[in-house]
C-alpha cells in the first residue's frame, strides 16, 4: 500500500495510518510512513488523532461507570420459598383429589366392565381419549408423573452418557416400562411391507405386529394383533386383543379378546368376545355382529345394530341404536340419538344431548331414558370448578419449578428463546405437525418402533410442559426482567434468584390459565401457547445440539 | 499484573482445574467484573449482559480443562466470552453479516485530522459508550474486542469469523460509524473519512 497518489500532497490514507498505529504494517511500509511523517504535518496530525481516538475508546469502555450487579457477585442462598411449599401442597392435594373423586371410581367402573389389567399406554391412548375427565388426568397426574420420571431419569443419567443417547435410553426404558405390564412376550413383527396378508389356513402362534398400507388377516392369530395401517381387515380368528390405528378397520372374523381402534372408520360384521373401544369418525356394527362385553365409543356417526352383552358408554356426534344391549347406555350425543324399532335395551339409558332421543315404536326398553337436554359445550373447561383450575395451575407450577431446579440453563435458554416469538411460533407450527408425522414414520420404517415411541413421548412432554416457558417469559415481561441470580460467590455455582423466577412463572401461568377460561378465545390461547412453547423448546434443543457439534468440531 | 500476581493466578487456575471450589470461587470473583463489563459493551441490554456473564462462567468452568496454561488466562477468557456473545447475537439474528465483498468500498482517504480532533475533544466517555451502543453488532464487537479486550487481529478474525485481512477494514469502518454516531447525522463526511 503506497501513499495514495490521488491524495493531495501524497498523504497516507487513514487505513494505512491505523494499521501503522496498530502494529499491523509491514516493516518497510512502516519505515516509509515513519519517514513520511517526519516531514508531513497532516499525516502526523492524523496519526495523533487516531491514537487519541483509540485511547478514548479504551478509556470509555474500561471505565467502571456502573457496579457489577450484586446478583452476580453475592447472591444470597435462599431458603425454600413459600411458593414451593404451597405448590407442592397443591400438587399433592390435586393428585389426591383426582384419585379419590375421578380416577378411582372410573378405574373401578372400568374393571367391572372388564377393562382391568390394562397398562398405562393403553389407558392413555384408548381409554383416556374417551373419558370426560381426560383433561384432569392428563394435567395433574399422568403427565406430571411421566414427565417427572423422564426428567429425573435424564438428569441422573446424563453425566455418564451423551445427551442424545441418554434421551433415547430414558425414553425407551420408559416406553418399555409402560408397555411391559401388559405382558411382553416375543412378537412376530412385519414392517416395511406395503401390503400384508396372513393367508387363510395359516396360524401365527404369537402376538402379531404389522405396519403396512393394507393389512389383511385371513388366517388365525393365537395372540394379540397390533396393526397400524391404512386399511386393516380381519377375516380370520384372533385369540387375543386387536389394537389398531389407521384409516379403517373392518372385522369380519372373530376376536376373542377386546378391540381397540383409533381411526376414521370402523366396521364390525363379526364377533368380539370382550370389549370394543373406539375413537373413530364413523363406526358401524351390523345386525349379525356380536360384542360380548361393553362398548366404549367416541366418534362422529355411530351405528350399533348388533348384539352387545353389557354396557355402552359413548360421547359421539350422532348415534343410531338398532341392536340389543344387555346393560346400560350412558351416552352424550351432540347431534342426536335415535333408537330403532329392532332395539332392545335391558339396562337403563342415560342420555345427554341437544334434543330428546328419537325412539321407534317397536323398540323394547327396560325403562324410559333419563334425558338431559344440553347443547354442545364450546368451552371444554366450563365443567371444571375454579378449585380444579387452581389445582391445574398448581401442577403446572410444580412442574415448572422442578424443571427450573434441575435444568436451570435449559430453562433460561428456552425462556430467552420464547422472546423470539416470531421464530418460535413459526418453528412451533412446523414441529406440531412434523414431530407426530416423524414419529409415525419412524414406527413404520427401519428407524424403529422405540425411536418412534420415544419421539412421540418427548412430543407429549413438550406439549404439556411448554407452557411454563411461555409463562415465565410472560411473567418476565410483566414483572420486569430478572432471572437467575448468578453464582454463589464462594463456589461459582450458578443459582437462581428464585423469588423473581418463581414469581414470573406463577404470574405467567395465572395469566395463561385465566385466558384459557374465556370462551372461544381460550382454545386459541391454548393452541398459541403450545405452539409458541414448542418452537422455543425446538430452538433450545437445536442450539444445544449445534453447540455440541461446534465443540466436537473444535476438538 | 506482576510476576507474583501471575504466579498466584496460575496456582489458582491449577487448583480450580483440579476441582477446588474455593479456587474457582476466587477466579470467579476476580473476573466476574471485567467479563460483565465486556458483555455490557458487546450486548445491547444490561439484562443480556448479566445473563451472558453467568452463562460464560458456566462455559469457562466446563472448559477449564481445555485451557492451555502457557497462554495468558485473560486472553482465553475473553475469547470464550467473545465467542459466546457473538453466538448470542447470531442466534438472535441481530448480527449484521456484512461480508468481505465490501472491502473495496472502504475509502482510502485522508481525513482532516483537525476535524477529527475537534470531534473527539469534547466527548465524554459516557457519550462514547452511548454512541458505541448504537453501532451495528459487528462493528461494536470489533471495537470491544480490540480496545477493551486488547485482542490481536488474529484473535478478532477468529472470533468474528472473518478473514484476518478484513479485520482492519472492520475496525476502520466501525470507527467511522462511531464518529457518525458521535456527531449525529450531520457530519457524514467526517465519518466517512473524507477531507472536507
Amino acid at each position: 500500500m503506497n501513499a495514495n497518489p490521488n491524495q493531495p500532497n501524497n498523504h497516507f490514507d487513514e487505513m494505512t495510518c491505523l494499521q501503522y498505529l496498530e502494529g499491523q504494517l509491514e516493516r518497510t511500509r512502516a519505515l516509509e510512513l515513519s519517514a513520511h511523517t517526519e516531514r508531513c504535518g497532516d499525516c502526523r496530525a492524523l496519526l495523533s488523532a487516531l491514537e487519541r481516538e483509540s485511547r478514548l475508546l479504551t478509556r470509555s469502555m474500561r471505565e467502571e461507570e456502573e457496579p457489577v450487579p450484586a446478583r452476580l457477585l453475592a447472591p444470597v442462598r435462599e431458603r425454600m420459598p413459600w411458593a414451593w411449599i404451597i405448590s407442592f401442597g397443591m400438587g399433592a392435594a390435586g393428585a389426591y383429589w383426582l384419585w379419590t373423586t375421578i380416577l378411582d371410581p372410573w378405574r373401578a367402573q372400568l374393571n367391572e366392565a372388564g377393562f382391568g389389567g390394562t397398562n398405562l399406554v393403553t389407558m392413555l391412548f384408548f381409554q383416556g381419549a374417551l373419558w370426560k375427565g381426560w383433561g384432569s388426568m392428563w394435567n395433574l397426574v399422568q403427565v406430571l408423573a411421566v414427565v417427572s420420571m423422564c426428567v429425573v431419569g435424564y438428569f441422573v443419567l446424563r453425566r455418564g452418557l451423551r445427551r442424545m443417547n441418554t434421551i433415547a435410553l430414558v425414553m425407551s426404558a420408559l416406553a418399555a416400562a409402560l408397555l411391559l405390564p401388559g405382558g411382553a412376550s416375543a412378537a412376530e413383527i412385519h414392517k416395511n411391507e406395503p401390503s400384508y396378508t396372513l393367508p387363510s389356513g395359516q396360524t401365527v402362534k404369537n402376538d402379531l405386529i404389522v405396519f403396512g398400507n393394507n393389512i389383511r388377516i385371513d388366517g388365525d392369530v393365537d395372540g394379540d394383533l397390533i396393526a397400524f395401517g391404512n386399511n386393516v381387515t380381519v377375516n380370520g380368528h384372533v385369540s387375543g386383543d386387536v389394537i389398531s390405528a389407521g384409516s379403517s378397520l373392518m372385522i369380519n372374523g372373530t376376536v376373542d379378546g377386546s378391540v381397540r381402534f383409533g381411526g376414521s372408520m370402523f366396521t364390525l360384521h363379526g364377533k368380539i368376545g370382550k370389549n370394543l373401544m373406539l375413537g373413530a369418525g364413523n363406526a358401524t356394527t351390523d345386525s349379525t355382529s356380536e360384542i360380548g362385553w361393553s362398548v366404549t365409543v367416541g366418534g362422529g356417526d355411530v351405528t350399533l345394530d348388533g348384539k352387545i352383552g353389557r354396557d355402552i358408554l359413548g360421547a359421539v356426534g350422532r348415534m343410531h341404536m338398532g341392536g340389543s344391549v344387555g346393560g346400560d347406555i350412558k351416552l352424550q350425543a351432540n347431534e342426536g340419538f335415535d333408537i330403532g324399532s329392532s332395539a332392545q335395551v335391558l339396562g337403563k339409558i342415560v342420555y345427554q344431548g341437544p334434543k330428546p332421543p328419537d325412539i321407534a315404536s317397536g323398540a323394547k326398553l327396560a325403562s324410559a331414558p333419563e334425558v338431559t337436554i344440553k347443547t354442545r359445550k364450546l368451552d371444554v373447561y366450563s365443567g371444571f370448578s375454579w378449585w380444579h383450575r387452581a389445582l391445574a395451575w398448581g401442577a403446572s407450577f410444580v412442574f415448572g419449578l422442578v424443571l427450573m431446579l434441575i435444568a436451570p440453563k435449559f430453562f433460561s435458554e428456552t425462556v430467552q428463546n420464547a422472546n423470539r416469538y416470531g421464530a418460535s411460533i413459526g418453528i412451533g407450527l412446523l414441529l406440531i405437525v412434523g414431530i407426530p408425522f416423524a414419529a409415525v414414520l419412524a414406527c413404520i420404517t427401519v428407524v424403529g418402533l422405540s425411536v418412534g415411541i420415544s419421539t412421540a413421548m418427548l412430543f407429549v412432554i413438550f406439549i404439556y410442559g411448554g407452557k411454563v416457558f411461555v409463562a415465565t417469559w410472560l411473567g418476565r415481561m410483566m414483572l420486569g426482567k430478572g432471572g437467575y441470580a448468578g453464582f454463589y460467590a464462594s463456589t461459582g455455582e450458578r443459582t437462581w434468584k428464585t423469588s423473581e423466577a418463581v414469581g414470573q412463572l406463577a404470574l405467567g401461568l395465572l395469566v395463561i390459565y385465566g385466558l384459557r377460561v374465556i370462551p372461544y378465545a381460550g382454545f386459541w390461547v391454548t393452541l398459541a401457547v403450545t405452539v409458541w412453547a414448542l418452537g422455543a423448546l425446538g430452538l433450545t434443543v437445536y442450539s444445544m445440539m449445534a453447540n455440541r457439534s461446534k465443540v466436537a468440531a473444535a476438538a | 499484573m506482576n510476576a507474583a500476581d501471575q504466579q498466584k493466578l496460575a496456582d489458582c487456575i491449577a487448583r480450580a482445574r483440579s476441582g477446588s471450589l474455593d479456587a474457582w470461587g476466587d477466579l470467579y470473583r476476580e473476573f466476574a467484573g471485567p467479563i460483565f463489563r465486556f458483555c455490557r459493551r458487546a450486548l445491547p441490554a444490561r439484562e443480556d449482559a448479566e445473563d451472558a456473564t453467568t452463562e460464560i462462567f458456566m462455559k469457562v468452568r466446563e472448559k477449564l480443562g481445555q485451557y492451555d496454561p502457557s497462554r495468558p488466562f485473560q486472553a482465553w477468557l475473553y475469547k470464550v466470552s467473545a465467542n459466546h456473545c457473538w453466538d448470542l447475537l447470531r442466534r438472535r439474528k441481530i448480527r449484521q453479516d456484512l461480508e468481505t465483498e465490501d472491502v473495496d468500498e472502504t475509502p482510502l482517504e485522508h481525513p482532516d485530522a483537525n476535524q477529527l480532533d475537534q470531534l473527539l475533544e469534547k466527548r465524554s466517555s459516557q457519550e462514547v459508550r452511548g454512541a458505541l451502543a448504537k453501532l451495528p453488532s459487528r462493528s461494536r464487537m470489533a471495537l470491544v474486542l480490540r480496545y477493551y479486550s486488547d485482542m490481536s487481529y488474529d484473535e478478532i478474525a477468529e472470533s468474528l469469523g472473518v478473514r484476518r485481512n478484513f479485520v482492519g477494514v472492520v475496525l476502520l469502518r466501525a470507527r467511522h460509524q462511531l464518529r457518525e454516531a458521535l456527531a449525529g447525522h450531520g457530519s457524514r463526511g467526517m465519518a466517512a473519512g473524507r477531507t472536507p
